[in-house]
């Protein structure tokens, strides 16, 4: 499985192939289409649209060079093709630059699943002992995917409660994530609790690195969590409608209903409330969050060691110069 | 490599300074003198002074050099400076941005920047001269993202004839170097010069930073911060408080050296740094090393006053030459000297019963983060930290960090 971007520039480079365009307009009216049903299509399309954004940005510049129509299209789709075999790489780059990082009998700590972060730690595990924390990551619960890959490798892993992140963190030498999009101000678009693990680390001094290939670079620029485009009135609302509170019985104070988004638990006998969240509870909760870049140490990326300066710096060039 | 490129004048010259680097040891103890020959006295002393006698070497093995190509010319340096950077006494903590065959653990830095710089002028005259096109013009996706580098702009090109370069010309094997050697002096003559007077422009400035009755920390002895207050000394009247940077005790030498210029002064022990800052108004430093992060190695005792500075909002500038500006970057973030230093200095051998009992240590150099320094006083101009990473990319070429 393929990083979202990349599957993106995958998906757009088969639309040209596939393409009966006949002049330039149309092409790019195909492009267009095709970015945004990938957009439509998928609710969390932060990582798809970097793929897109840099795919366009190509063709675009691309154009300048314009020949046959059909020749160009033969250019776009090998360009495609080769640059996906190449970004294959970058993740082993990056494990590579991580690697110098890692202290023989380090502690880490990551989230969730990434795929950057897997190969960095393996890569670490040749030579050196470490040892990982994983955090949950509810409700998807990839954390716990990640400890089977890492317990299967034979590095030692604790899976740790999301809630006790702030627990662990005196023991942990330094914070490992990987990333849907670094954006322009050089913060960090990951997986919920992200946010989260940076406040913590950046409270107990401890360094956030945060692992990005540089195809997830995007030119978002967002001034807080609420001006992500993952975000929305759906996003965590209170109920517009208090349902009205049940007889108090189990000890339960009717308050406790009013908080329930869902339906109000029915005090039948032998029934506490419920023990997990339910999946219309979760719908309400947001997949990605924003973590600001000076909570955010380094961000080690293919094109090398960024500040999370360095990172805008590039961003700006890349898409302006 | 093809051709005869070592030849034994370069590879005596490269000798000499390998051995005065080495002869460096910060041990001034009779009880580690080993076998004859090696006489522990301290040949080169000073970064600056490291980095001019770096380009002497760099100089005479360009022009002795035999190449028929540019890489040929690339390898040679490199080789060279490879071997001056591993004559340097051994550190710690310290590693390559891009980590490779092995771990450069080396105190002064400023041997491999001089290197690189030089390296970094060779390649820009190369490119303007040879003004061919790359091989490479096929606009790829990955060449978009790396166009997102800084480049530094508008370099003046030394070459103005329109030279048809002969590269790898089996008649005339030494026609490249011919043509090319001219401008690579001039280039290496350009550092030269610019190293020479890093003291003057640092200072320029000085007058513009320093108001007066203003009160002045500082800690160590650095040439650079030396000259700097000098210089304002001209202009404006101000006080400096120079704290004694136990255990080598550089600062009454700083002490003195700046009261004999006529700055009043007053001489204060580490312990009191904390205690006086609410009195000063700026903190300035040297640095041993600016690495890429924009954080800094140097003296020991200075994370003590940026800490203490920034508890007060006090604001820390460093004054160091762009010399000192290094790709490298501290990957462990507990051991932040890079060299220790005989710890009889902190406890002698005198306390017989203590010295068994104790580990001592001495460190040489202190890590202080980019978010303890306000701004760094180059004599490229004055940058925030964060910038720091932005003027490595423009100084050095990527390919010239892992020597």
């Amino acid at each position: 499985k393929v990083a979202p971007p990349l599957a993106a520039i995958m998906a757009l480079t088969e639309l040209i192939e596939k393409s009966t365009a006949g002049t330039m307009f149309e092409l790019s009216g195909v492009l267009d289409k095709g970015t945004q049903q990938l957009t439509d299509r998928v609710p969390n399309s932060i990582g798809l649209n970097a793929g897109c954004e840099l795919f366009n940005l190509f063709v675009t510049v691309a154009t300048h060079d314009l020949g046959v129509l059909s020749d160009f299209k033969d250019k776009l789709v090998r360009q495609g093709n080769q640059y996906i075999a190449e970004a294959a790489l970058y993740s082993e780059k990056i494990a590579g630059f991580t690697n110098g990082f890692v202290k023989d009998g380090s502690v880490i700590l990551t989230h969730s699943h990434s795929r950057v972060v897997m190969k960095a730690l393996l890569h670490a595990h040749k030579r050196k002992r470490i040892s990982v924390y994983v955090t949950e990551a509810k409700p998807r619960g990839l954390g716990l995917k990640t400890h089977e890959m890492l317990t299967a490798a034979g590095i030692p892993c604790t899976v740790v409660l999301d809630s006790a992140v702030a627990y662990v963190m005196d023991k942990v030498d330094f914070v490992l994530v990987g990333s849907e999009a670094v954006v322009e101000s050089g913060g960090l678009i990951n997986a919920t609790g992200s946010n989260q693990i940076a406040i913590i680390a950046k409270y107990a001094n401890k360094p956030f690195y945060a692992l990005a290939e540089s195809f997830k670079f995007r030119r978002l620029f967002p001034l807080s969590q609420y001006d992500l485009p993952t975000h929305g009135p759906g996003i965590l609302p209170f109920p517009r409608q208090v349902p009205p509170p049940t007889s108090v019985t189990n000890g339960q104070s009717p308050s406790d209903d009013l908080k329930d988004a869902g339906p109000p638990v029915s005090p039948s006998a032998g029934s506490l409330a419920r023990k997990s969240m339910s999946a219309e509870q979760i719908a309400l909760n947001p997949e990605v969050d924003y973590t600001k870049p000076d909570l955010i140490s380094l961000v080690i990326s293919d094109v090398g060691i960024l500040t999370p300066e360095g990172v805008s710096h590039y961003l700006v060039g890349m898409f302006a110069g | 490599m093809s051709g005869d490129v070592q030849t034994d004048a370069y590879q005596r010259n490269v000798e000499a300074l390998v051995s005065k680097l080495r002869r460096r040891y910060r041990f001034m103890s009779p009880e580690v003198l080993t076998a004859g020959l090696i006489t522990h006295l301290r040949q080169i002393v000073g970064s600056r002074r490291a980095a001019l006698e770096t380009l002497v070497v760099l100089r005479q093995v360009v022009t002795k050099a035999r190449f028929s190509n540019i890489e040929q010319l690339v390898e040679i340096i490199h080789g060279a400076g490879r071997r001056l950077v591993e004559a340097q006494p051994k550190g710690t903590s310290l590693t390559v941005a891009f980590p490779g065959r092995h771990n450069m653990d080396s105190t002064e830095f400023s041997v491999g920047n001089t290197v690189r710089k030089v390296l970094h002028h060779i390649r820009e005259e190369y490119r303007t001269a040879a003004k061919k096109v790359p091989e490479d013009t096929a606009l790829s996706i990955s060449k978009l993202v790396y166009q997102g580098q800084p480049r530094r702009r508008g370099m003046a090109p030394k070459s103005e004839t329109d030279v048809d370069l002969k590269e790898d010309d089996l008649d005339d094997t030494d026609s490249f170097s011919r043509n090319l050697k001219p401008v690579f002096m001039e280039a290496i003559q350009d550092v030269f010069d610019e190293l020479e007077t890093v003291y003057d422009s640092i200072s320029k400035s000085a007058k513009d930073h320093i108001h007066s009755d203003e009160i002045i920390l500082t800690i160590g002895q650095s040439t650079t911060v030396e000259n700097f207050l000098k210089a304002a000394a001209h202009y404006r009247n101000f006080t400096v408080i120079v704290a004694e940077t136990g255990p080598t005790y550089q600062g009454h030498r700083m002490a003195q050296s700046l009261s004999e210029a006529g700055i009043s002064t007053f001489l204060v022990p580490d312990s009191s740094i904390y205690a006086i800052m609410s009195r000063v108004n700026k903190v300035i430093l040297g640095a041993h090393a600016i690495i890429a992060n924009g954080g800094m190695f140097a003296v020991t005792g200075s994370l003590l006053a940026a800490t203490a500075a920034q508890a007060h909002s006090t604001p820390v500038v460093v004054c160091a030459g762009q010399f000192k500006i290094t790709p490298l970057w501290n990957l462990y973030q507990d051991y932040s000297a890079l060299d220790f230093s005989d710890p009889s200095n902190v406890l002698g051998f005198e306390e017989g019963d203590l010295v068994d009992k104790a580990d001592v240590i001495n460190p040489y150099y202190d890590y202080v983060g980019p978010d303890l320094v306000y701004a760094y006083i180059t004599n490229d101009g004055d940058h925030p930290p964060t910038s720091i990473y932005r003027l490595i990319k423009e100084t050095y070429n990527d390919e010239d960090i892992e020597l």
